[in-house]
């Protein structure tokens, strides 16, 4: 190590006292400040980061551990005040209920559920046999952001089976390869119901995310925020801070003056703000020093003085200009308006079709913003090695990206920089692009000579978000008489924030995705997305196409009502099939619709039971298409998108190299898949490997929904090379043709030979010795030129498109204007289900989210720019309880590109939710509702407009 | 993370050595199971020099003593939930929170909840960014618009249950012990709701035996089905005789919570008792819940639709009463045992 650069003052010591703990069966003695919570004695002194951290102060349950028994919020337990209890942690509990959850598919990120998991130990310790609802309620102080609590209610139905002896789950030893159903026909694994590949890690709270990762000499950071909206920067005064004992580093953004954004066209962002501020929490300075509370003092001591600006807070005021958020665009030219991005596509003749059109529909709708919400917040360690490199440990799902903008951003080749993400604990597209804490780690490493570690508060992800863009949209619509879809037109404006982000993409998604799977003659939109002076928004599950695909459907189905259909069957009528271009130029490969939508309607009985329900009960339905990655790199460049290595080891393991980024949906299971299903071995005996820039080839993340198809794709082909080798080696050693040789899984076998065969760790030897080299092989996903022949044609292309159908059962209280949603029928089309319980993890989630998005949450400002309520308490993710029981049905239309034929899963499936609750709403009391989310007093009050309307003058 | 900072601790093994040390030292706070006080202390709106720990000092569980049931303050709201005796209670201490939390919390903690408002329970940076409020450091009420009335608002759920049921408690300050009738206990200042005076200690929740033929409910309404605090909380008991709408009332008192600094009994009940609770009975005392119920926008949801959700509450309350039924949750929690 360097020296560090000499602190100002000896680092100050926080008062300790002396705590005697009885933790997991033992005494322990520990010294740490009177102040400290139980969970920060737990994770920062004992080690024992099983215990998480995700809301700062008692809102979400992460951090769940026992206390005699009893699961508690440890982050609001003074740690003095726990005595002589018994304190137990995921680490502490026996194995039986985790793998319960490892099995039955019900980890996916997996920050969540140490502390569900302890819940679900005390609820089955004295209630062995506990029912739904009482599962329901044992678990609804546990927020988990992925699954939608599907499979882990089934989790803790197994767990509940197992302890009562009545399950087999091969309770042996864990190695042993559990609950692997049959594959699909002609498959070694593929199709099987398996478990993913980190599962037990989570499970069990060995996993390490960002803030498990403690390194010798630690620094904390602390990054100072703009408490105004919208403000010229004057001064700042870091000297007092500077001065403060403890505290080794500061920063401003003078320092580090490149601008980035993920997309390098549109540098907008600086690391911190030099000139402006653009919203109520834009990072301003950052401070490094010997624990946190000491750099949260410090932070006080900066002095920032600012000049007031009128802030821009909505649309209107965005596009009558009344400020400039920027003054300049990012090529140092004088903007005179906030618009970011504009986009004007027209396919087709749109005006005349829709006056020959038999039936119109013509509405605003307004879509409220919203956010992530993962329970894991953002961050990164940074360590600036004498050497002069840098390793940057992050949660972020980009990790190329993030690569590439800390070398433009520090000034540092990029050969100098490793990323590295470790398991990540959610993510939905907010953790996508380089954020202001990656870079400050790095830089505030480099100044004080000492790793640095910043983790937000929840506050600051709130402020970081990134999320779902509110926007308006000026929807009109016309069919034939006979259900004919003929144009479309959509009129959309965007509300951006303060900077670019992925902002011209959006633009593009907004329209260019909405042409399937429902065929469309004419089609016009424009989208145009502003700046605000709030926090920027970005791309979240569904990026862009969220939106207008609840406008759109709303609007089919008042086009049905109008021409006396039923919904399903103007779907239907307008169904694209495979194989079939959208208005716009976009191929898409394999649709599934009609099958979608046929499950959905058996499944909810919708026959019989639509437009028959006593008012107050409602069905609707809503289907949508998503790409399954983007046709182009976001540079342009010919190299593959996504590369795969694989390197065989003699005790029969395949290591895996990659750099896609596993983010909870279970990439790394997907690429164990693929290994197994390609050389026989079992998917256990895969070791992968993802998302580090130093061992793992590059991937550009997980964005998109691109990593089943484009990192399936090159695993796909650098197994199909390895298996050849095996292959080869094996007909060579029985000299025998090629394609004589069968394998299967756990051996090789001769197709023409009974009995002879050889098992797979053999035949990995065998081709070792006949290659003369380690036995390795390579993959990639090569760009396909996709898209249509216009500017922007190319955005919103993608190789395939995944297909969606929901029918949503819906509760109205006429009342008081409560919607509860009861059931949820979901059909997706993802292509060849590779592993369907991954597959079904993702639908559930996204209908989950979908559905919050519906009802609950919103992200909204007051007329101070402030964010009314950037915690988890005030910004409502739904629980266990009202989490709609879900069910879902997959659809294999096997694309023809696509590895195997997969398609995506993780994004499409979230977007019918919103319409189709709608649609039920409408079903149940004949109210439409066009704002988002459907508050009760919303809906109270468009059931009493109804009333008035039908009341005699 | 929000971390703490710049106080110490001390452990009290009985009430009166807690009443003692909180005495002793300035700016002290008690703190059992700190449900409430460690997030304060993370959003620095209260800044205690000394943590009274009455986690040991407090009684647990309940007895009854004569024609009381007397609640030690250090009872958790989880235990409470399961209390068979005081079904109204047991449904009001498991409405709050979720299942962590109400192992955690105390029935004393419950009862003193600090108020709380959408300006106020906040971080140090959001309230800075806002000016800060009446309530803290500041000189305006974001809610009101105004600088005189703090309406932060009074969110226990076990309040007006306990109300409801004519509950007191006990007390103890440096002078000795007293009781309260909890109706006694709150004011419409949302910077100082109690009175009671500097370090007293509340140690036991006291409350009558409910006759046999007593029936309650209470109603919450929320967002979502745990977690989240009231919008409103109306907790219904009373005294009948028969079923149905001839169903005579003996006693009936109707508690809204969660609107304002002051939870209340709803007044003008008397000239009903005696009568049937009839529909005309029920109706015109959900009207008057509503016209007597102004909720304060300190509180997540509009307010003119809580106002009418009162009135819906009180409507089903009173319904489900004269059934001896409860009202269906309309949260999605699991019904009311």
């Amino acid at each position: 190590m360097t020296q560090p650069a000499a602190p100002t003052s000896a680092p100050a010591r926080r008062p300790q006292r002396v705590l005697t703990l009885q933790v997991n069966g033992e005494p322990v003695e520990v010294a740490a400040p009177s102040t400290w919570t139980l969970l920060e004695v737990l994770r920062y002194k004992l080690g024992l980061t099983g215990t998480k951290q995700g809301c700062d102060k008692g809102d979400c349950g992460a951090c769940t551990v026992l206390v005699d028994g009893q699961p508690v919020l440890s982050c609001c337990t003074l740690a003095a005040t726990v005595g002589d209890k018994a304190v137990t942690t995921i680490e502490g509990l026996p194995i039986r209920v985790g793998r319960a959850f490892d099995i039955a598919g019900a980890l996916q990120c997996g920050f969540c559920q140490p502390g569900m998991i302890c819940s679900a130990h005390a609820l089955l310790s004295h209630k062995p046999d506990p029912s739904v609802s009482e599962i329901r309620a044992a678990l609804s102080g546990n927020l988990c952001r992925c699954t939608g609590y599907t499979k882990i209610i089934e989790a803790v139905q197994l767990a509940a089976k197992d302890l009562g002896g009545h399950a087999d789950l091969s309770t042996s030893e864990l190695r042993t390869p559990v609950a692997y159903g049959p594959p699909a026909e002609g498959f070694l694994v593929l199709g099987a119901r398996g478990r993913k590949a980190d599962s037990i890690h989570k499970a069990t709270g060995a996993a390490i995310y960002a803030d498990d990762i403690s390194l010798p000499r630690m620094a904390h950071g602390r990054i100072l925020r703009s408490p105004h909206p919208h403000a010229r920067i004057r001064r700042i005064d870091t000297r007092a801070a500077a001065a403060l004992p403890g505290v080794f580093a500061v920063m401003t953004g003078a320092e580090l003056p490149e601008t980035f954004c993920v997309i390098p066209w549109t540098p907008d962002e600086n690391v911190l703000c030099i000139d402006k501020v653009r919203y109520v929490g834009d990072g301003v300075a950052a401070v490094a020093a010997i624990d946190e509370e000491t750099a949260i003092r410090a932070c006080d001591l900066i002095e920032v003085d600012y000049e007031i600006l009128p802030p821009v807070l909505d649309l209107d005021a965005a596009e009558a200009a009344t400020a400039l958020v920027h003054e300049r665009d990012w090529k140092g030219r004088p903007r005179v308006d906030n618009l970011c991005k504009d986009v004007d596509l027209a396919f087709g003749e749109v005006e005349p079709a829709l006056e020959g059109a038999a039936v119109t529909h013509g509405a605003t709708y307004f879509y409220e913003g919203n956010t992530h919400a993962a329970i894991e917040p953002h961050c990164a360690v940074a360590r600036w090695s004498p050497d002069g490199k840098l390793t940057v440990w992050s949660s972020t799902q980009v990790p190329h990206y993030l690569h590439r903008e800390l070398g433009k951003v520090l000034g540092v080749p990029t050969s100098e920089i490793r990323v590295i993400q470790p398991a990540l604990g959610g993510a939905f597209g907010g953790k996508s692009e380089p954020f202001d804490l990656e870079f400050c780690a790095a830089w505030l490493s480099r100044k004080a000579g000492r790793p640095v570690k910043i983790l937000y508060t929840r506050e600051e992800v709130f402020y970081s978000h990134r999320g779902r863009h509110p926007m308006e949209m000026k929807l009109r619509m016309g069919a034939a008489a006979d259900g004919r879809l003929l144009a479309v037109d959509n009129d959309i404006r965007i509300d951006g924030g303060g900077y670019h982000s992925f902002g011209m993409i959006t633009s593009y998604y907004a329209g260019q995705i909405l042409t399937g799977p429902v065929r469309m003659d004419h089609y016009h939109f424009r989208a145009r997305r502003f700046y605000t002076n709030k926090p920027c928004c970005g791309p979240k599950r569904g990026h862009g196409s969220v939106q207008p695909r609840f406008a759109f459907e709303c609007g089919l189905d008042e086009l049905a009502e109008k021409l006396g259909m039923d919904p399903m069957d103007i779907r239907r009528k307008n169904a694209m099939g495979s194989g079939e271009r959208t208005v716009n130029g976009q191929l898409v490969p394999s649709t599934g619709l009609a099958a979608c939508l046929d499950a959905v309607e058996k499944a909810s009985g919708w026959k019989g039971r639509w437009g028959q329900q006593p008012r107050g009960r409602g069905l609707g339905v809503a289907c949508s298409m998503y790409i399954s990655g983007t046709a182009y790199p976001i540079y342009p460049n010919e190299m593959p998108q996504s590369g795969v290595q694989l390197l065989a080891d003699r005790s029969g393991r395949i290591t895996v190299l990659c750099g896609a980024s596993d983010i909870g949906q279970g990439s790394d299971g997907m690429l164990a898949y693929v290994v197994a299903e390609e050389t026989g071995i079992l998917p256990d005996d895969v070791a992968v490997h993802s998302a580090d820039t130093e061992l793992t080839p590059v991937d550009l993340g997980a964005y998109s929904s691109r990593v089943t198809y484009m990192v399936g794709t090159a695993a796909q082909e650098a197994a199909r090379a390895m298996g050849a080798e095996m292959r080869a080696a094996l007909a060579a050693h029985w000299e025998i043709p090629a394609d004589q040789v069968g394998k299967s899984l756990g051996f090789w076998f001769d197709k023409a030979e009974s009995g002879r065969q050889m098992d797979t760790k053999a035949v990995l030897q065998l081709a070792e010795a006949r290659a003369g080299t380690p036995l390795a092989a390579s993959g990639g996903y090569r760009t396909r030129k996709v898209g249509g022949a216009y500017r922007g044609g190319t955005i919103g292309a993608s190789p395939a498109y995944s297909t969606t159908a929901h029918v949503v059962e819906v509760e109205v209280d006429v009342e008081t204007g409560i919607v509860k949603v009861l059931n949820v029928w979901v059909a997706h089309d993802c292509g060849r289900a590779i592993n369907p319980v991954l597959v079904e993890g993702q639908v559930e989630g996204s209908v989950y989210m979908g559905y919050a998005e519906a009802l609950m949450e919103a992200q909204t400002f007051d007329e101070r720019g402030l964010h009314s309520g950037p915690n988890l308490l005030d910004y409502r993710i739904p629980t266990s309880i009202e989490t709609p029981a879900i069910f879902t049905k997959i659809i294999e239309t096997i694309d023809p590109g696509g590895p195997y034929g997969a398609k995506e899963a993780g994004e499409g499936p979230l977007h019918p939710i919103i319409p189709a609750i709608a649609n039920a709403i409408w079903d149940a009391v004949g109210v439409r509702l066009r704002t988002l989310p459907f508050t009760p007093d919303r809906v109270l009050a468009a059931i009493r407009a109804q009333g008035a309307a039908a009341a005699p003058a | 993370m929000l971390r703490m900072d710049g106080f110490d601790f001390v452990r009290a093994s009985d009430p009166a050595e807690a009443v003692a040390l909180w005495h002793a030292q300035p700016d002290s706070a008690y703190i059992a199971g700190g449900t409430d006080l460690l997030p304060n202390l993370k959003h620095r709106i209260v800044q205690a020099r000394t943590l009274v720990g009455v986690g040991d000092a407090l009684a647990k569980g309940w007895a009854r003593v004569g024609e009381a049931y007397e609640i030690g303050a250090g009872t958790t709201l989880a235990a409470l939930a399961a209390m068979g005796e005081l079904p109204l209670l047991a449904t009001a201490a498991g409405a709050v929170a979720g299942p962590q939390l109400r192992n955690m919390g105390t029935i004393g903690g419950n009862v003193l909840l600090d108020t709380r408002c959408l300006f106020y329970n906040q971080t140090e940076f959001w309230r800075k960014s806002l000016g800060y409020c009446l309530k803290a450091e500041g000189t305006w009420c974001h809610v009101v618009g105004g600088p005189k009335t703090c309406v932060a608002t009074q969110s226990s759920d076990t309040v007006p249950a306990l109300m409801a049921l004519g509950a007191r408690i006990r007390l103890l300050g440096p002078g000795g012990a007293r009781e309260l009738d909890l109706n006694d206990l709150f004011k419409f200042n949302g910077m100082d709701h109690l009175k009671l005076s500097a370090g007293e200690l509340l140690t036991h929740v006291i409350v009558p035996v409910p006759a046999a033929e007593a029936r309650g409910s209470y109603q919450k309404l929320r967002t979502r089905g745990a977690i989240d605090f009231p919008q409103l909380g109306v907790a219904i008991w009373g005294r009948l005789q028969g079923v149905g709408p001839t169903a005579q009332i003996d006693a009936l008192r109707v508690v809204i919570g969660a609107v304002s600094p002051q939870p209340k009994a709803l007044a003008g009940l008397d000239p009903f008792v005696g009568g049937p609770l009839s529909d005309e009975v029920v109706s015109a005392i959900a009207e008057q819940a509503f016209k007597s119920t102004r909720p304060q926008g300190s509180v997540h949801g509009d307010s003119a639709w809580r106002r009418h959700m009162a009135r819906v509450f009180v409507r089903r309350g009173l319904l489900a009463l004269r059934e001896g039924a409860q009202p269906a949750p309309v949260d999605g929690a699991p019904a009311a045992a």
